[in-house]
């Protein structure tokens, strides 16, 4: 098994462009570090009707109210205000970035690690796995940890309605395919999405998906986390 | 003459099953509008499902706790932004979101209740 920059079309082109908007970084830093709560205001104000700042704070008395800490105020009105420039990017443009900050979210988180089962297991980008005899994949994987021993695979939605068969047998049979290799590889998919609607969307799959681990909007601070 | 400070207005139990009712009316009007993707039908019957209970659930929470009109304030503003859709691509994006918008706005957890799907977020 071997890991390959995938080859960029034109769309990938246009997609890097978005992926390298200093605006993706922003909001991606300053959800590596935030609540649950501050990740579900990103999420409703990235995704909302509206863009007047103070509409979402009165949806957010919990982080924008009279007795919220200064320091926590403050980060509500950054991850607010990043949140808010990628929604005025109008509809259309708006999908490509949500789905940039997730990745970059993801990537960030990951790197962050301090796993001493893989200490210096690069995280990279749009790589695709390779395996002999085995054609390549369509889709590169959004994010990869390339650890010799314990390499992992993840594939980054904004929301649970991403999550479809193409993706998980994709996922699946990665995950065969390196076990055939005697290599286990941990594939997973990143959902900025609440749980429970990401395990009803599982529920209803078909798809095989047993060692494929769900990391849910929720579940997001345990990518940081060393693994067991 | 020294100006008194705002009353903060506390509301009760009957304003929080209040606002738990306006909420689950609009999710339903949200579901409604969702519908119309044929092939998401039975997702968003599915959510529908998941998160009414719950949603129905948050007017139990905190018992002998008051809200704020604040509170009151952030469910009603969101009910104003689902109301505000007219895409049912993103009612589905909604559905998933709204709840636990209402829920943090009245300091409940839709993880927390009872009629949750729970899942230990590791789907292995």
């Amino acid at each position: 098994m071997r890991f390959q920059d995938a080859a960029k079309d034109g769309r990938a082109v246009v997609y890097a462009g978005i992926q390298a908007d200093p605006l993706v970084a922003r909001a991606a830093t300053l959800l590596t570090r935030a609540t649950a709560a501050e990740r579900w205001l990103a999420r409703a104000a990235m995704n909302g009707e509206r863009t007047e700042a103070d509409v979402w704070r009165r949806i957010f008395p919990s982080l924008f109210g009279e007795g919220v800490a200064t320091e926590l105020r403050e980060r509500a009105e950054l991850i607010l205000e990043a949140s808010l420039e990628v929604a005025n990017r109008g509809e259309a443009a708006r999908s490509s970035y949500r789905g940039a900050v997730v990745e970059e979210l993801t990537a960030r988180l990951l790197t962050a690690r301090d796993d001493p089962a893989a200490p210096d297991a690069p995280v990279r980008r749009e790589r695709r796995v390779l395996f002999d005899g085995v054609p390549a994949e369509i889709h590169p994987y959004d994010v990869t940890v390339e650890s010799e021993s314990r390499p992992e695979v993840y594939d980054c939605k904004w929301g649970a309605r991403g999550i479809n068969a193409d993706v998980l047998n994709q996922l699946d049979d990665a995950r065969a395919y390196a076990a055939e290799e005697d290599l286990d590889l941990d594939v997973a998919i990143v959902v900025f999405d609440a749980r429970r609607s990401c395990q009803i969307r599982l529920d209803r799959s078909t798809a095989s998906r047993a060692g494929t681990r769900l990391v849910a909007l929720e579940d997001l601070d345990g990518l940081a986390e060393p693994r067991a | 003459m020294p100006r008194r400070p705002p009353r903060r207005y506390a509301y009760g139990m009957h304003e929080q099953s209040a606002a738990v009712g306006r909420a689950v009316e609009a999710y339903q009007t949200l579901a409604d509008l969702a519908e119309a993707i044929e092939d998401e039908w039975q997702y968003v019957n599915d959510l529908a499902d998941a998160y009414l209970p719950s949603i129905q659930a948050l007017a139990e929470a905190n018992p002998g706790r008051s809200l704020t009109a604040k509170q009151v304030a952030a469910v009603d503003e969101t009910i104003a932004e689902i109301g505000l859709i007219t895409d049912p691509h993103k009612a589905i994006d909604w559905l998933s979101t709204f709840p636990h918008l209402v829920a943090l706005a009245l300091g409940g957890d839709m993880e927390d209740d009872a009629v949750g799907t729970g899942g230990s977020g590791a789907d292995r």
